[in-house]
């Protein structure tokens, strides 16, 4: 049999969400198992064994210095690294906080302050370049499994390219941006996850960041104007998960 | 000297400890979490509160809906809203599947590892597969409950103030009623399982829960009625982690499973309760390592109350609707039984709904000093008895026996 490739899964600043996702593969994660060996997942394991990764996966913000180095070091050790979550593509909720660091940590600590290094939350897209990215708070569980066995058979993985609205309406679900006048951010979030909280009859928050290319957010801008709400609202909802500029 | 314990591994979140020793003893200990901060108070400041349940989940993808009830919880006390049963009713079901989920990934995937000598469930998975299943079984049952009533496995956005987005349908509700009935038998022998372990970790001298099993109007501890946590809970801010430390009356405490039990076993169902009773001698030492066996009977608990509230929700009927919400300015504070303990939301809010003030304070914060403790004590036993590798071993074991949720810790602001 072929050897396996060796998979790391790094963690730095998050809420856990993105690695404890991977555990919620179940069966499927034996499936992977047979094309991967997990060497590195400090969630997971105890054993930490990896000095080369085949791929590595990684979550998260860098947000202290103990996290660049771990970025780094799992860029300078691995041939395929996927930035996986809005933490590491966009950068997710810590890094719409705008405030300079260290009114951040006054704020949080008082003025004794806090001797560790903290640094502003940004996606790891902005420190290395990456092979592939994975946006989702958290991603898509599927999508992760169809991109990792894409990798061990030897395809690239596609990037999706439709926006949340698109699975509304294969799913047959009602607009809520529309008939309720929900402000949904459907029409320009990055698609893949079947448009799960519409499923609940709520508006989508964007929680998978922006589709790339065409998307158009000064016309759902326009659209939420004229639903009423106003215009901070309208631009915090915009830089929640990823830094939208409307 | 200091001995420096690498980050923990098998717990969520990243930390680590070290051990300062001194004329050849233990002199003290030092839990450092070097997760960095995530600034959650400041992140939800001046934000609409309907929008702020959400936000708040992404604190911690362990325990989400019960930062997401939390917050709903303090939202709702600030504009003085009541809910009816039925919107209660099926909060704490959500809450009981996300205890289901975190207690089944801490006991199967986390603990078990250690008590059968692996390092991680995976390894551990090819002699004891027949346990690692049983595991992943309880916990997709707590993970579709979350599903159901939070809207998602993970950062669901169905809990809203005033009710849900959607409301669970009478098929998803009688599927919970013959599962929970179905897995009881996984539960027991977890709590058969997890009788095993040794008592290590400090002897807890104070406990505190919230006055509910799974939520409260305030907190209760061993030695007084029901209080709210700014009358004797203080935090304070360590040179030497990102986490602040929390006291109750300046010292060290416990929250979590075995603290709830100790302190409402009078609230658990039947079987729940007997096991409680038959290992009620051990669970009263109060070592921290039988959070674990206590965690396993409420493995129990949560499959038999899921029985019941799906069994009362299909005999009244769903009405799915929810309660209206007008802001007004005002002060509420969410208490919330999290799976590894008491998690606290605060909020004062604006006549226009929006956040003028937030603390939130996480279980594994109120945990800090206990576990410091826990450390020190352990050290202390093992230093120079035992070789560097068993006691780091056993340190780390110490730590996981909180189910500490690393992550999670880091939020706390004050203004
Ligand atoms: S992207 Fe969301 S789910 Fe993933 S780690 Fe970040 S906050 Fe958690
Ligand atoms: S509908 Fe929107 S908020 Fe919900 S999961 Fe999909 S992208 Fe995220």
């Amino acid at each position: 049999m072929m050897d396996k490739l060796k998979l790391g899964v790094f963690e730095l600043t998050d809420c856990g969400g993105c690695a404890l996702n991977m555990l919620f593969l179940y069966e499927k994660l034996f499936d992977l198992l047979e094309f991967y060996e997990i060497t590195e997942f400090h969630m997971a394991t105890s054993l930490s064994e990896g000095n080369h990764y085949d791929v590595a996966l990684v979550t998260g913000t860098v947000s202290t210095q103990r996290d660049l180095n771990l970025l780094k070091e799992a860029r300078n050790h691995s041939e395929y690294l996927i930035a996986l979550g809005t933490c590491a593509t966009h950068g997710s909720v810590q890094a719409s906080v705008e405030l300079p660091i260290r009114e951040k940590l006054k704020a949080v600590y008082g003025d004794d302050g806090n001797p560790m290094r903290a640094l502003d939350s940004k996606p790891v897209v902005e420190y290395v370049a990456v092979d592939f990215a994975l946006p989702g708070c958290p991603y898509d569980k599927n999508e992760v499994y169809q991109v990792l066995m894409d990798i061990a058979k030897g395809i690239e993985p596609v990037r999706k390219d439709y926006p949340v609205c698109l699975e509304c309406k294969l799913n047959e679900y009602e607009c809520v941006l529309v008939k309720k006048g929900l402000p949904c951010l459907g029409p320009i979030t990055y698609g893949g996850c079947n448009a799960v909280c519409v499923r609940s009859g709520l508006g989508c928050i964007g929680c998978r960041g922006p589709l790339p290319g065409e998307v158009n957010p000064a016309g759902e801008y326009e659209i939420l104007k004229e639903l009423s709400y106003d215009d901070e609202y309208i631009v915090r909802k915009f830089k929640t998960f990823a830094r939208w500029e409307p | 000297m200091i001995i420096e314990l690498r980050e923990f591994t098998r717990v969520e979140g990243n930390g680590k400890a070290e051990i300062v020793i001194e004329d050849g003893e233990v002199k003290d200990v030092r839990l450092k979490i070097i997760e960095g901060p995530r600034f959650f108070e400041l992140l939800t400041l001046g934000r609409h509160y309907y929008d702020v349940p959400d936000l708040e989940a992404r604190i911690c993808a362990i325990c989400y809906l019960s930062h997401s009830v939390a917050s709903v919880l303090g939202i709702e006390r600030a504009f003085g809203v009541e809910v009816p049963e039925e919107i209660a009713l099926i909060r704490e079901l959500g809450l009981i599947g996300e205890l289901l989920e975190s207690h089944a990934l801490h006991l199967y995937l986390l603990v078990a590892p250690d008590v059968f000598g692996y390092p991680d469930a995976i390894r551990m998975a090819t002699k004891h597969g027949e346990l690692v299943k049983e595991g992943l079984a309880l916990k997709g049952f707590g993970n579709r409950i979350r599903v159901m009533v939070g809207g998602r496995e993970i950062h669901g956005i169905n809990v809203k103030p005033g009710g849900f987005g959607r409301y669970p349908t009478v098929e998803e509700l009688e599927r919970v009623e013959t599962e929970s009935e179905a897995l009881l038998r996984l539960a027991r022998r977890a709590v058969r399982l997890f009788t095993q372990l040794d008592p290590y970790g400090a002897q807890a001298k104070h406990f505190v829960a919230t006055d509910g099993y799974l939520w409260g109007e305030k907190l209760v501890s061993d030695e007084e009625g029901e209080f709210h946590y700014t009358e004797r809970i203080e935090e304070r801010s360590l040179v030497y982690s990102f986490a602040k430390q929390s006291r109750y009356k300046g010292e060290a405490f416990f929250v979590g499973a075995l603290p709830r039990l100790l302190l409402k076993s009078e609230m658990l169902t039947p079987r729940a309760k007997r096991l409680f009773e038959e290992h009620r001698g051990k669970l009263e030492t109060g070592y921290v390592s039988y959070n674990n066996l206590a965690q396993a009977i409420e493995l129990v608990y949560s499959l038999e109350r899921a029985n019941e509230i799906a069994k009362t929700l299909l005999d009244r009927g769903i009405e799915g609707e929810n309660i209206p919400v007008e802001p007004r300015e005002g002060e509420g504070i969410g208490y919330v039984e999290a799976p590894r303990g008491v998690l606290i939301h605060h909020y004062r809010i604006d006549g226009s709904g929006n956040i003028a003030y937030s603390n939130i304070i996480t279980p594994t914060a109120l945990n800090h000093a206990m576990m410091e403790a826990s450390l020190l004590e352990e050290a202390r036993k093992l230093y120079g008895e035992a070789d560097e590798r068993a006691m780091i071993g056993r340190l780390e074991e110490t730590v996981r026996a909180f189910d500490p949720c690393i992550s999670c810790s880091v939020h706390l602001v004050k203004l």
